[in-house]
Order: C-alpha cells, then structure tokens, then sequence
C-alpha cells in the first residue's frame, strides 16, 4: 500500500494512505483528545473534540477522526483557537454531566475525566440540571448509569460490529437521546462486556467489581483466558492489601482487556470477562486431603505427598507399572502436562495417560499433525480477520468460540468475507455478510456433503484442476470416487452446494473451521479426511501470483489448552511434539534428554482407553491432574464404574469435584491467575501466562506438585520454575523446538508457521473415504436424538464457582424444537425428564429455533447436569416427557 | 554586653511570673488548649443520615504519603457506595492531614484527639473506631 508523509505538531511521520489523521496519531504515540474514535470500530464523529488544524492546499479545521492523510499534510493538534473550541465543546458536555468522580469506577481512567484535566477546565458558564434518567441495573453483570455517557456511540457500535447483536442503540432524539435497549426491555444479551470496554466514560459499569478498588489501585497482569481454546488476553486487576492484613493478600478485583495485546484485539465473551470469581470462591480446596475410614481429612503436604510416594511405590513393586494410569489436563499448562508424562513415563513407568479431548477423538491428533506437515493448518486464528470466506464446518462459533466470531465479524465488515456455515442444527451467527450460505445437512450425511462440494469445485473447473493433478496423488481415484456420493442425502439443494462450492474457490485467503460436532461425530474421522481432501483440493491449484484461492483449517478444540495437553505428549501414541512412541528412533531424542530408557513392552499404544483398562480390572492406581472425567467424559457411567474398581486415586484439582470426592489424596492445584507456564490455542499458538497473584491458600501449581511427588519417589526433577520444563521441551520437541520461553512475553509463538518454515509442507495423497453407515437408532421408545454441545456460559469446573456466571445461566436447559414442543405441549420453562436406555434427568425446556425435528440438546458444559450419565454414544436416542404434577 | 543580657532575661523572667503566659499545663489534670486548625487523629465523619460520609473513593489512602489509610469499597442495598473496610494505621500516621485535604465529602477530618499512645505493638484503627470518636463527640455535644 502507498505511504503517506505528513508532519503532525512538528514530527514528521509516515503512514499507509486511507488512514485517518486520529489513527496516524495513535500509531505515532501522538495525543489527540477524543471521546468517540476507537481504532477498532467504525468511525462515528460524535463527540467533536479531536478537531486539529489542517494544512493541506489551504488551512483550516478538520475533523482528525474523519479526515484522510495526505501527502505533505501538516497537522497542528494543539493551538489557542482549538483549545478555546475544545475547552467549550467540553463545557457543553459536561453541561448535564454528574460529575460524580468518587463513586464513578471509571474515575482515574476516564477519558472525560482526563480530557477535563488536560484543558484545566474550571466550572462551565452554563447554569444547567443535572440530567437525572434511571440507572440501569437489570442484569447481573452490567450497570448502565446514563446521566454520564456522552453520546459517543461506541458502545452501540461494539453491540453491533463486533458482537453481531445490536442489543442497544440510541433511543429518543434531541436532548432527551439515551442509550437503551429496545422499548427498555431488561438487557438480553451475551454479556460480552464489550460496551463496558469501550466506554469512554463510567457510563457503563463492570458489576462484578461491585465498588472493590479505584482504576490507581490495580496491579494490571494480562495473561490468557482459561476457558476456551481461542487463548484470548485477558488482564487481571488485582488489588493489594496492606501487608498487616494477612500479610497482605492480592486479590483479583475484575478484568479488563487489551486491545493491543494477545490475539483478541480486546474482545472477550463473557467467561472471559466476567469469568474470574473461581480464583478467590471459599469453596476450594485449602490443604491437600487424605481419606481415612472413608472421609476425606485435611493433612500437610509433607504426609499427602509421602502417602502418594509410598502407595505407587508399592503398586510399582507388587504389578508394575503399567498398572497405573494417568490422565493429564486440557486446563493445565503445557509445562505441568509435559512433567507430568515425563513422570508418568519415568518414574512410574507407565505408557497408560491420556487426556479426555484424545479420549473423545482418539484420531483427532494424527489427522491434525497431517493437516499441519501439508501446509494446511498453518495460520494462526487471527489471520481470520482477512478471510475472503469462512467456513464453520459443524461448529457452533456462538458459543463455543465467541471470539473466533468477532474476528470473523471484522473480516466481514472490513474485507465483505462470505460467511459458509454447516450444521446440522440451525446455529446462531449474527453478522453483514453479504453471502451468507447455510449448508444444513442431515446427522450422518457430513461426508456426502463435503464430497459434494468437491463434486462441484471439480465440475465447474473452479480451481486448476491440471495444478491439483500435478501436485497430488492419487486424484484419478478421488475423482473416481466422488460420483458414488449421493448428495440427495445431506437434504441440501445442489444450487445451495453450489453456491459454497463457489464461495470458498474465491480469490483470496479462506478458513475453515471444523467444529466439535464433527471431532466427536462417530464418523469424525472420515469426515476430517474428507475435509483434508477439500483443502488440498483447494490449496493445489494455488497460484500465488493470481492470489487465487487457499484455505486453511483450523480445529476446534474445547478448553484453553486441549491443544497443548497433546502437543506435549500426554497421550498413549505419541511423545512430546507428536513423536510415534512405538518408533524406538523417534524415541532417542526424548530418551538422551530425559538419560533414560523407554522399554519397548512399554511403548505400546493401546487401543484401550485409560478407563478401560480400569474397568478390567488391569489399574490398581489412577493420578488425575485437573481434570473431571466424572462428568467430562462423555460417558459418565464408564468412568463411575472404572474408579469404582482403581484401589488408589489421586486427584490434583482447585474444587472438590465429582473426581476428587472419588480420590484417596486430593490435592489443591493453582489456578492460572498463580502461576506462570504457557497455553497453546486452537490456531497452534503457544502464549505465555504471567503470574498476577501467590497461589491461594495452600494451593501449589501443578507442575511443583509433580516435581515434588517425583522428588520424594527419588528421582531428580529440578525444576525450579516452569521456565526449566520449557527449556527441556524445547530440547525434545520437534513441534515446540525454536520457542524461547523469555521471549514469549513480548511475542508469542505460533508452532505451525515455525515448523513450516524450516520444512516444506508435504506432498498431498488424496485419500478415498468410505464411511460407514452412522447407525442412529431411533425407536418407537426413544424417538428423540439427543445431541451435546458447547455452552457460552459455561465451561469446566471454574465457570460454576463463578458467582456472575452462575447469575447469568444458572441453569441447564434442553433445547426443543418448536414442532416437538407444540406436539407434547410443552412451553418454555417446563421442566421436562429427558430419559435414555441408561438414565434420566429432569431439566427445564428450551423452545428453540436451532434444533431440527426429532432432536434435543442439551449443553455439556454445565457441570452441575451429568448429561453424560445419559449418554452412550455421539447420538445417543432419548425419550422426554412433561414432568407430571 | 551586660545590657541585651538583662533585656533578654527581664523577658523570660515577665512571661515566666505571668500566669497567663506560662506555658506550663497541669496535663491530665488541664487540659491544653488547643488551636483550631490542630492536627489530631483523622476521625471519620457521620452524616445526616447516621451512617458514614465515606463513599470509599479511596483518594484518602492514595493522597496519604505514610500509606496508613486503607479502603475497600462496596456496594450496599440501595446501591450506595460505602467503606466496607476503612483502615487507619495510627502509629503510622504523620498527622499531615492530606486525606482531609483530599476528601471530596468531608468525610474524614483530623480533629483534637492526641492521645494515642499505647501498651499494644498496633494501632490499626477500623471503620467502627474511627467513626465512634465522632459518635462520643456528638453525645457530649447533646
Ligand atoms: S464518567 Fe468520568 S467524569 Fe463522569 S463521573 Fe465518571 S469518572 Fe467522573
Ligand atoms: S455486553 Fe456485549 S452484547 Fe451485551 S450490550 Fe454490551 S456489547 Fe452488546
Ligand atoms: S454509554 Fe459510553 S460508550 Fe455508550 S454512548 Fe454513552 S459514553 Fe459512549
Ligand atoms: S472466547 Fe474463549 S478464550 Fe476468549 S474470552 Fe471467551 S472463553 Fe476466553
Ligand atoms: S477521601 Fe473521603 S470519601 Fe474518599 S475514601 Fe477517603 S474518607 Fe472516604
Ligand atoms: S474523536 Fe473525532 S469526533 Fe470524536
């Protein structure tokens, strides 16, 4: 793009042609007062104050927020005439203004405040009423006091840009204009908090803060979001108190975010934002727990520790180990799952770990790794917001990945992306994309309707099928193969096939998004290939100098760091960094590192899962580490019979869970907001934690624990922060190799890209996909499917110690359809038993647009519901009923 | 010589025989009497409605340069913003009255309480202590 020269107050700066005078500003470090431009909205011209002198072929005053950069322009920001405009135009804003700085939570970083500071202003001309409309208080988590706001529309402009709603907007005209929702309707939206984020003033409030701590007070730590897989920054605040309390305890008082740190631009959902309450509930564990006559007793770390020690000692002795199991966490660092295969695999000699996200798609791992060495997966999940088209490929962004659908949001509004979406319920995704094609596609018909759209891309000659001859094998046969499809099956129009075929052939960069419903669908393997078979479709025929199409997939994970759990290793099949453990010479680097052995017998990949093994009575010891597989996993039943069996638990977890009620020693794991390490998010991105509080009570970090059990089993595991884990791993993994864990704080690293530079992406083999029949078996007695999903509220166990999560979804409902609904009478808000071969619970009733006739969903991620007791498959068939009196 | 000497001591000498500006109290017995602006213990104010001036703004233990004041916010019922916590370290106070100065309700003032010492190692003052000495004041005002 062409660059611009201008002077602005004297320093001569250059910037990209289009750019406005306020951002070529921002981006020079240059002050211009302004209430209403924000870099990542759209320019709204509100507020008035940014007005500069602009000397282009005249003189004059301009707008900076409105006004484009020109070659040679000189910019005055500052001079007595604007000033003395300025200093009135405030007058007239802060004519009605409160002017309540000691009770406002914005006071200190109010941009009101600030600006009244700088122009020194003293007591207006006006004689005026203070303005005196209702403060807003009608959900938990926001506060709209709109005596302060000024007008200056950006919080109207985040609801609807970036979060696709709209759920507020001016109301009224003239002087009596306010900010409100549709006919003062109470607030009804995603609490993304986006509008408090924004507000230039204490117009919008952060409730959970509830009055804590003034902005001066706050120590601001960003590090990363321990929800979901997309990794967005977050900041703690936390607060001090004097050391004479308690010797002084810091206390996480709210988060806010960073629109120039992490990946998210400073956007966030709402477990994100408000989602932090779990670091400081009463309800976790204070001091490791030993059972004694059947009743877990608070001990000291030295006796839980020494009582772990002896007992797995023994059960080494007495059957080995391999009759131990372990299950690592998709919560916990990569460092503290690195040590802890590292321990599993020295010290107790065991190959049986596993991580419930590889338990749920066991192929998950060796389809993304080929995704990555073909070059396919190797963008990062900010690169979304330049897509030319997306395609969210049964994933429910909404709720499972909001952030994903901001950025997606930004591509749309910014680059006119085309939005593809695949599901087989009617998901929410609320944007301006001019093509917005929805492929609603039959449970089971997932393959058919990807070869499909191959089928089509072939057809209408949309990519250089020569190309795509050339740089692939094996696409005679695929071709071949792609008439034995019937695309009749999906239940899609061949015209709507079509179209998305056309979509995602579009010059430019696109993005796929294969969602959990795909990863855990019982032919979720076939379905992957099948979508690697359309992005090598799509990427061979790649010409760079027409910048014609290419895409790229991404892959769905669920928890913040369900990706790095594998990346290290903390599965049956690979070591760290996806190295095939029953190679002995892909086992060398990690066995010269670590100075020991693997034995062979050991090295085995067992098609038997961990609470399998228990079940066969084969595991006489199980080591959880922050995870929950009472619940978790996706059948419940399994994991309560399985621990029923394992003589010896030892569940490392922040609550008393499920699990840890199971365990004979629990012990009290940190939470993110106390310790350092790092995460690894959906898109491949490794970023680092910062520490912004000591660990809670007598809680430890993971990796400590790990370090300390090992340490009293006699083997040496130094480490003395998560910075030496790191440096080992570097050393062992080819995936992690290059990542330097003190530069990480400046930048983050983005594996895949650093893989792919020091190796050429792979030649691509088209793989001829036959799935299997997907048997749902529905029946006379159980004629509804029950499907699972991902919640916006919640996920794992810390959203239900979240005070302000619990207020905003408190409760598990079960999604209706309309039709189903009106056929057994059931209304919004009944409570209905959902009944399965297994089991039954009772919930109330969602009457919902998004689920198709003869289904039912219900969210998995509210811990509290054991959806999974109900469960025995992807699709599992249940009956519902109105509960009756 | 001799003469500013005698000057000197004649001056000493009147104020020292003169009742009315011997600078000896009979403390406890008298009490001293002091100046209207003296500096004495930060005493939280109470308002009209019998309940602490403080809205918690917390500009007090910033603006203190001893660091002794400590306020923890809350929100009450009536979504009113009140010290949930209110903390004053009085061996670590140095009386200079910049949380007065820095108070936007006049909720905090230093007042004539002097006698503060103590047989305890701390004189951490909470919220109750420091509005009681207001409270007793009021009484003995009735
Ligand atoms: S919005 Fe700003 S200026 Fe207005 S009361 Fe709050 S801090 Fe003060
Ligand atoms: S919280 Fe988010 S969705 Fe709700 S009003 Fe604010 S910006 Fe809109
Ligand atoms: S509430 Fe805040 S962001 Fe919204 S218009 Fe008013 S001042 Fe602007
Ligand atoms: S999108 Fe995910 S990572 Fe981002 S704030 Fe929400 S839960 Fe956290
Ligand atoms: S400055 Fe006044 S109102 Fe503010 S916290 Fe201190 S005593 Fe309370
Ligand atoms: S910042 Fe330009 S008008 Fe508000």
């Amino acid at each position: 793009m062409k660059t611009v020269h201008l002077v602005i107050d004297d320093k001569s700066i250059a910037v990209p042609e289009g750019t406005n005078i306020f951002q070529a500003a921002i981006d020079n470090n240059i002050y211009i007062p302004g209430l209403c431009y924000q870099p990542k909205l759209p320019q709204f011209g509100g507020c008035r104050l940014c007005m500069v002198e602009v000397t282009e072929r005249r003189t004059g005053h301009r707008f900076a927020c409105a006004h484009p950069v020109s070659e040679g322009m000189i910019v005055k920001v500052n001079t007595p005439k604007i000033t003395r405009y300025r200093k009135s135009v405030m007058e007239y804003l802060l004519a009605h203004h409160p002017l309540d700085c000691p009770t406002c939570d914005k006071s200190g970083e109010c941009g009101l405040q600030n600006i009244s500071y700088d122009l020194n202003l003293a007591p207006g001309r006006f004689k005026t009423t203070r303005m005196n409309v209702p403060v807003i208080r009608d959900n938990p988590l926001l506060e709209l006091n709109r005596n302060r706001c000024v007008l200056c529309g950006r919080c109207v402009s985040t609801c609807k840009e970036i979060e696709g709603l709209g759920a507020i907007d001016f109301q009224n005209r003239g002087i009596k204009t306010v900010i409100g929702t549709a006919f003062d309707k109470p607030l009804d939206c995603s609490f993304c908090g986006g509008c408090v984020a924004v507000c230039p003033t204490g117009a919008w409030q952060d409730r959970t803060l509830g009055f804590g701590g003034r902005s001066w007070e706050f120590m601001k730590t960003p590090t990363i979001c321990p929800y979901c897989s997309v990794g967005c920054t977050i900041v703690l605040n936390t607060k001090a108190s004097p050391p004479r309390r308690d010797g002084g305890v810091d206390t996480v008082k709210r988060v806010t975010s960073d629109d120039y740190t992490g990946i998210n631009e400073g956007n966030l959902c709402v477990k994100g934002r408000f989602g932090y309450e779990f670091i400081h509930s009463s309800e976790r564990i204070n001091t490791p727990l030993l059972r004694r006559d059947n009743e877990l007793i608070p001990v000291s770390w030295d006796e839980a520790i020494a009582c772990i020690s002896e007992n797995f000692k023994k059960i080494i002795a007495e059957h080995g180990g391999a009759s131990i199991g372990g299950i690592g966490s998709e919560k916990s660092t990569n460092e503290e799952n690195y040590l802890f295969q590292k321990f599993c695999r020295t010290v107790l000699k065991t190959n049986n770990i596993d991580n419930l996200s590889n338990i749920k798609s066991p192929f998950l791992n060796g389809l993304i790794y080929k995704s990555v060495i073909h070059g396919f997966a190797s963008a990062s999940l900010k690169d979304i917001e330049t897509a030319t088209t997306l395609f969210f490929f049964g994933a429910d962004i909404t709720e499972a990945h909001p952030v994903i659908g901001n950025m997606a949001r930004k591509a749309i509004r910014l680059k006119g992306a085309n939005l593809v979406i695949a599901n087989a319920r009617n998901v929410q995704f609320q944007s301006q994309a001019r093509s917005d094609v929805r492929l609603r596609y039959a449970l089971g018909s997932q393959v058919a309707l990807v070869n499909a759209i191959m089928k089509a891309i072939i057809d209408g000659n949309l990519v250089d099928l020569k190309k795509v001859e050339a740089s692939t094998n094996n696409f005679p046969a695929l071709r071949g193969q792609l008439n034995n499809f019937d695309p009749q099956l999906t239940g899609i129009s061949a015209e709507t096939i079509k179209q998305a075929a056309t979509l995602l052939t579009n010059n430019g960069n696109s993005y796929l998004v294969c969602g959990k419903d795909v990863e855990e669908d019982p032919q979720g393997k076939d379905i992957i290939e099948a979508l690697l078979n359309l992005c090598a479709l799509i990427n061979a025929g790649y010409n760079a100098d027409t910048n014609s199409a290419r895409i790229s997939i991404f892959f769905s994970r669920s928890h913040n760091n369900s990706q790095g759990v594998n990346d290290v290793g903390v599965v049956p099949g690979y070591l760290p960094g996806y190295a095939d453990i029953e190679n002995a010479s892909s086992r060398e680097t990690v066995e010269n590192v670590w100075g020991v052995k693997l034995p062979d017998d050991m090295c085995k990949k067992d098609n038997q899962d961990v609470f399998d093994l228990a079940l066969q009575d084969k595991l006489k010891a199980l080591y959880i580490m922050g995870e929950n597989p009472m619940v978790n996993h996706p059948d419940g039943k399994k994991v309560h019979d399985a621990l029923q069996k394992v003589g010896f638990i030892v569940v490392q977890d922040t609550f008393l869970t499920e699990t840890a009620r199971k365990a004979n020693v629990v012990l009290p794991s940190a939470t993110f907001a106390e310790k350092e390490g790092t995460f690894t998010n959906m898109g491949m991105l490794v970023q680092r934690l910062n520490k912004a509080i000591p660990p809670v009570g007598n809680a430890r970090p993971d990796w400590q624990i790990i370090s300390d059990i090992a340490k009293k089993m006699g083997h040496a595991f130094a480490y003395a922060s998560p910075k030496d884990v790191m440096v080992e791993l570097e050393r062992v993994s080819p995936a992690y190799s290059g990542i330097i864990y003190d530069r990480l704080k400046r930048k983050e690293f983005h594996w895949t890209s650093f893989l792919l530079t020091k190796n050429k992406p792979l030649k691509y083999t088209f793989g001829v996909i036959e799935p299997g029949v997907l048997n749902i078996s529905v029946s006379k007695d159980f004629p509804f499917i029950l499907l699972t999903g991902a919640n916006l509220n919640h996920q794992g166990t810390f959203s239900r110690h979240t005070k302000a999560l619990m207020s905003v979804a408190p409760e598990c409902l079960v999604e209706v359809s309309r039709n189903d609904a009106r056929a057994m009478g059931v209304n919004n808000g009944d409570v209905v038993i959902i009944e399965s071969a297994r089991n039954k619970i009772k919930l109330k009733a969602k009457v919902s647009g998004k689920v198709s006739e003869g289904m039912v969903f219900i969210s998995e991620d509210y811990e509290r519901q054991p959806v999974n007791l109900l469960r025995d498959g992807a699709y599992t068939p249940v009956r519902i009923h109105k509960e009756i009196g | 010589m001799i003469l500013p000497l005698i000057k000197g001591l004649a001056l000493t000498l009147k104020r020292f025989l003169n009742p009315s500006t011997c600078a000896t109290v009979q403390y406890p017995e008298v009490r001293p009497k002091l100046a209207s602006r003296f500096r004495g213990l930060p005493e939280l104010q109470i308002g009209k409605d019998g309940r602490e001036k403080c809205v918690a703004c917390g500009l007090c233990a910033k603006a203190c340069p001893s660091g002794c004041i400590y306020v923890e916010g809350a929100e009450d019922e009536t979504h009113r913003r009140y010290p949930k916590t209110y903390e004053l370290d009085a061996f670590r106070c140095i009386f200079c009255g910049f949380c007065e100065e820095a108070c936007p309700v006049r909720a905090i003032i230093l007042r004539d309480t002097f006698e503060l010492s103590t047989y305890k190692n701390n004189q951490v003052f909470d919220k109750e202590k420091l509005l009681g000495l207001t409270r007793k004041r009021d009484l003995l005002k009735r």
